[in-house]
């Protein structure tokens, strides 16, 4: 029986104007989708090796001397990702660049990308189309599911048979979701197939099993929509109320909610601001200089000539390392504050099942914010390696002081550090971790998890009440 | 007649059940919400006030002309609240600085990088996504609903003509709707101006007044875009769904695929380019300093004591020069800074070059968005708020033109750049009395007169001390950015216009379809 409702269901909407619509419309944004990332993507990614090999051979141009090596400021470029195709993560407006030398690494900066005078919220991903635009159709397919049924007077001869009402609901249940997947699987497919007949993007293996994950959740996304409608439905008598009901619900959770937080939190915490970071930056170096006598005798002296017996160069190596760690450690502070910051606000924005997707989707995907971040971390440690690197090569040389500090003017003209040329090949070069599927899993579980749960009790929601319902 | 249908129409809206949801969900928003956004405002005013108190304080430290070097900042926008458009992406300072264009900040997004995950909430989401959808929910059935119901068979059948009945449905459905957009409006004003930060100027009223207008007339369009497809469709059912699918095209899918489109069609000056542009002309200017500065090697081989000192920005002054050196200094200024300028000049084109391919873009999009009137409305409002793109593009011309001011300014007060006071504290006779005495200690000849000669300079030194004082700023042009209000009204003007003109094809195509409905 439930089979024959799910088979009636399914029809139903099928030859509905609703359906033709709503397929119309995700399809070709999901065919503009998969349009735009190719061109899009192609760019970036030539941008991306283009920068990546200037960087490299700037880094070539300086292994005449160990010491430059050290010093020199590499730029690690993000690299796009192709699974940027489902959810893009906003990555467009987060920083992109990370410079980094062998003592430390440059706050992420935004360099030269998207225009700042469009608005952020521009970019058309899978998780735009799906957390939207399908979920508003999600609404529009089941709003009279229940109450439109009772009003066409459908639904009382189905019930006059001996069929039990939760078997009657979980057909309705299993038609929408039935009838949901076709445009979603549809637009997936076209989108997939721009992209890959474009030659231009290669997805490998663990990425379609990723893409496969990712229709799974917006599945689970979509049927908390489905749900929604048809408990609103089962709570009303017209489906006039309903509609209104649910597009009011629709609006708060998928536009209002995630655009509140940030206002809120705005108002009630302060920014760490670039002037604070200065201020304690400076603080720091006065505190450290105006203890100079800790590292050592005569650390302070800042005299350029060795013979001098003010120098003390080991002192003076300490004084600076001391100075260049308190800077990182201030600046990853700052750096995580900001971090922790964004992720409170969309936290409190969670409330809504649009943001828990959107979230859950960049975990899986291996993109936005926790990528970035992640990334500065890599750089970071990078940039630690790169430091024992030239620690190991410059024991070998008998003549360098071995100093390794942050003062250039020191390891140029007293050899702190070898002036030996290195070997281009041996030294260590970054290369970006890419997220495994199980770290991604491991990060999107606990909103699957709530997506989840949302739709169990969405679904008891509707359950009850559709016993309840009076379908007179 | 006109009027009783309209004022059944009013009644029946007004009991509505999507009616009071709408409206009490928009005003429970707005007075949640308004004293937030104000809160808002008044912490932007406030940080606003801080940097320019500090600056103008640093400002007033400077000892020497050279030490000008400023940063002006752009006032929040009063009417933010309503709408926030631009506000919070860019910074809007700028450093003035004599040689340099000026250094614009706003095109930089200042604070937290990672915040552009978050979307930015305003008063005129509440309008352009509730109100919208309350107009569309109001109309959809104001036609096929009464078919169904079989009343419209009925009215018909009076001796009342198609027309009178399509006025008075539209009169109703915009007095329904006006009243809730009239509420939001009185509230959030008075929220707004119940914080003791916030003062509205006569300019503002007016702003205020045209923002009330836009919202009306969009309300207008998007109730008529209701009635359309009530009159084209013969199920409510069917209209309510035209209707919503065009509304998620107006307000989702439009404004972000024009985004798209017009970053793909006019895509932004490459930065290398510019790079390279900058540094190939920071080489000529060098290269002609360099020329410059050999001109004038021989002046400064005589010079003897120089001595500085810091004042404000960072910047230096000369405490002690000897009149050779002084000299020396003063030539080199008057030839060096009026070539810096040409450049900066040079620089400010490249810069404007590479503003404009912002702007452009921004504008191809805004073109591209007129198809829907829900980025039209948005951004009539952001124009009107002074939130706009318009109001960044007044503040950098004004910017520019305050930097003018101001070089204008220092060049009449130091004669083209040449008087000493450009650089430093002691003048010219001064330094040639210093000379003279300096040069009598050290070339004095025997041990007695070497003697005297130096008591008598550290005797001149105590009479003469090089004191900094600060500058007489009474006549520097201070920088106050005005909002230039008929700017904005011209800018929105074409909005404006085009939501009429949208209102007017609508009820046009409205009352197409209406005389060609069949009622039975």
């Amino acid at each position: 029986m439930i089979r024959q409702i799910v088979y009636k269901e399914v029809l139903e909407n099928l030859l509905s104007l609703r359906f033709v619509l709503a397929v119309l419309l995700t399809v070709s944004l999901f065919a503009i989708c998969g349009y735009v990332f190719v061109n899009g993507y192609g760019e970036q990614s030539k941008d991306f090796w283009k920068k990546t090999n200037e960087n490299l051979s700037a880094l070539r141009e300086e292994t005449d001397q160990l010491y430059k090596v050290a010093f020199f400021k590499q730029g690690i470029y993000r690299k796009p990702k192709p699974l940027g195709l489902c959810a893009e993560g906003f990555e467009q407006s987060l920083p992109n660049l990370f410079k980094v030398n062998a003592f430390t690494a440059e706050l992420p900066a935004t360099k030269g990308q998207a225009n700042f005078a469009l608005p952020h919220f521009s970019h058309v991903d899978w998780v735009l189309i799906i957390s939207l635009i399908m979920s508003f159709a999600a609404l529009v397919l089941t709003y009279d599911n229940i109450c439109g049924e009772k009003e066409d007077g459908t639904l009382r001869q189905t019930m006059a048979n001996t069929i039990p009402r939760h078997k009657v609901l979980t057909g309705k249940y299993a038609g929408a979701m039935i009838t949901l997947a076709i445009p979603l699987i549809m637009g997936m497919l076209v989108s997939l197939i721009i992209v890959i007949s474009s030659g231009g993007v290669v997805i490998g293996g663990g990425e379609w099993l990723k893409i496969l994950m990712l229709a799974l959740v917006s599945l689970l996304y979509l049927s908390v929509f489905v749900l929604l409608g048809i408990f609103v439905s089962s709570r009303t008598s017209h489906p006039a109320n309903a509609m209104a009901i649910l597009l009011f619900l629709w609006v708060v959770t998928v536009i209002l909610v995630p655009s509140f937080s940030r206002i809120i939190f705005d108002v009630v915490y302060e920014e760490p601001t670039e002037q604070e970071l200065q201020r304690r930056l400076d603080e720091a170096r006065e505190e450290i200089w105006n203890n100079h006598d800790r590292y050592g005798r005569n650390a302070g002296s800042m005299s350029n000539n060795l013979s001098d017996p003010i120098n003390n160069p080991p002192a003076r190596a300490r004084l600076q390392n001391a100075t260049m760690d308190a800077t990182n450690q201030l600046q990853q502070e700052h750096h995580n504050r900001c971090f922790q910051q964004a992720l409170a606000r969309r936290n409190f924005a969670s409330l809504s099942p649009a943001v828990i997707y959107q979230r859950a989707c960049e975990a899986i995907a291996g993109t936005g914010i926790n990528r970035c971040a992640e990334l500065y971390e890599q750089v970071g440690r990078y940039g630690a390696d790169l430091k024992e690197f030239i620690r190991s090569r410059d024991s070998e040389d008998p003549v360098s002081l071995h100093l390794i500090g942050p003062e250039r003017n020191m390891a140029y003209s007293w050899r702190a550090i070898s002036h030996n040329p290195v070997d281009f090949d041996i030294i260590p070069k970054f290369r970006e971790r890419p997220i495994t599927l199980r770290q991604s899993l491991k990060l999107a579980v606990w909103d699957i998890g709530l997506l989840a749960l949302i739709n169990l009790c969405l679904f008891a929601a509707a359950f009850v009440s559709f016993l309840k319902y009076d379908v007179r | 007649m006109i009027w009783k249908i309209a004022k059944k129409e009013f009644l029946l809206n007004i009991m509505t059940f999507k009616f009071a949801v709408g409206a009490v969900a928009c005003i429970v928003l707005t007075a949640v919400f308004m004293p937030i956004l104000a809160a808002d405002y008044q912490q932007r005013l406030e940080l606003y006030n801080r940097n320019v108190a500090k600056n103008e304080a640093e400002l007033r430290e400077a000892v020497v002309y050279r030490n000008i070097r400023h940063t002006v900042y752009r006032p929040p926008a009063v009417l933010s609240a309503f709408s926030s458009g631009l506000e919070k992406q860019l910074a809007g300072s700028a450093q003035i600085e004599l040689e340099k264009v000026p250094e614009l900040s706003v095109t930089q997004r200042g604070g937290n990088p990672y915040l552009p995950i978050l979307a930015v909430f305003d008063q005129s989401l509440i309008f352009k996504i509730i109100i919208s959808i309350l107009a569309l929910l109001v109309a959809y059935d104001v036609v096929s609903g009464e078919r169904e119901q079989g009343t419209l068979k009925l009215m018909l059948s009076d001796p009342i003509a198609r027309h009178q009945v399509l006025l008075g449905k539209f009169a109703a459905g915009l007095v329904t709707l006006g009243v809730p957009v009239l509420i939001i409006y009185i509230v959030g004003l008075v929220v707004l101006l119940s914080y003791p930060m916030v003062a509205l100027s006569g300019s503002d009223w007016i702003r205020i007044g045209l923002m009330f207008f836009a919202s009306l007339a969009f309300t207008a369009v998007m109730y008529q875009f209701g009635l359309l497809f009530s009159s084209l469709a013969r199920r409510s059912a069917i209209s309510m769904v035209l209707g919503l699918f065009v509304w998620i095209i107006f307000a989702i899918v439009i404004p972000n695929v024009s985004f798209h489109l017009a970053t793909q069609l006019r895509p932004l000056e490459s930065p290398e380019q510019r790079d390279g542009l900058l540094t190939s002309l920071e080489e000529d200017l060098n290269s002609e300093l360099r020329t410059e500065m050999g001109n004038l090697k021989e002046y400064f081989s005589k010079a003897i004591v120089t001595s500085d000192e810091t004042d404000a920005f960072g910047g230096y002054y000369a405490k002690r020069r000897d009149i050779y050196w002084l000299n020396a200094e003063r030539k080199l200024n008057a030839a060096t800074i009026p070539v810096k300028l040409r450049y900066a000049d040079k620089f400010l084109s490249i810069e404007q070059s590479n503003l404009n391919s912002f702007f452009a873009q921004k504008d191809l999009a805004r073109s591209l968005c007129y198809l829907s009137p829900i980025s039209t409305y948005e951004n009539v409002m952001a124009i009107l708020a002074g939130t706009g793109l318009t109001s960044f593009r007044d503040f950098i011309d004004q910017v520019r033109a305050h930097r003018n001011q101001v070089v204008e300014y220092i060049r009449s007060e130091t004669d083209n750049f040449s008087s000493a006071s450009f650089f430093a504290v002691c003048s010219e006779a001064e330094s040639a009395e210093y000379t003279k005495l300096y040069v009598q200690a050290k070339e004095a000849e025997d041990e007695q007169a070497k003697a005297r000669a130096e008591q008598a300079l550290k005797e001149w030194e105590r009479e003469n001390p090089a004191e900094a004082v600060p500058l007489d700023l009474r006549d520097f042009p201070w920088f106050r950015y005005r909002p230039s209000s008929s700017a904005y009204l011209r800018k929105a003007l074409p909005d404006l216009a085009a939501l009429f003109i949208t209102n007017v094809v609508l009820f046009g195509m409205c009352f197409a379809a209406f005389g060609r409905y069949d009622v039975r």
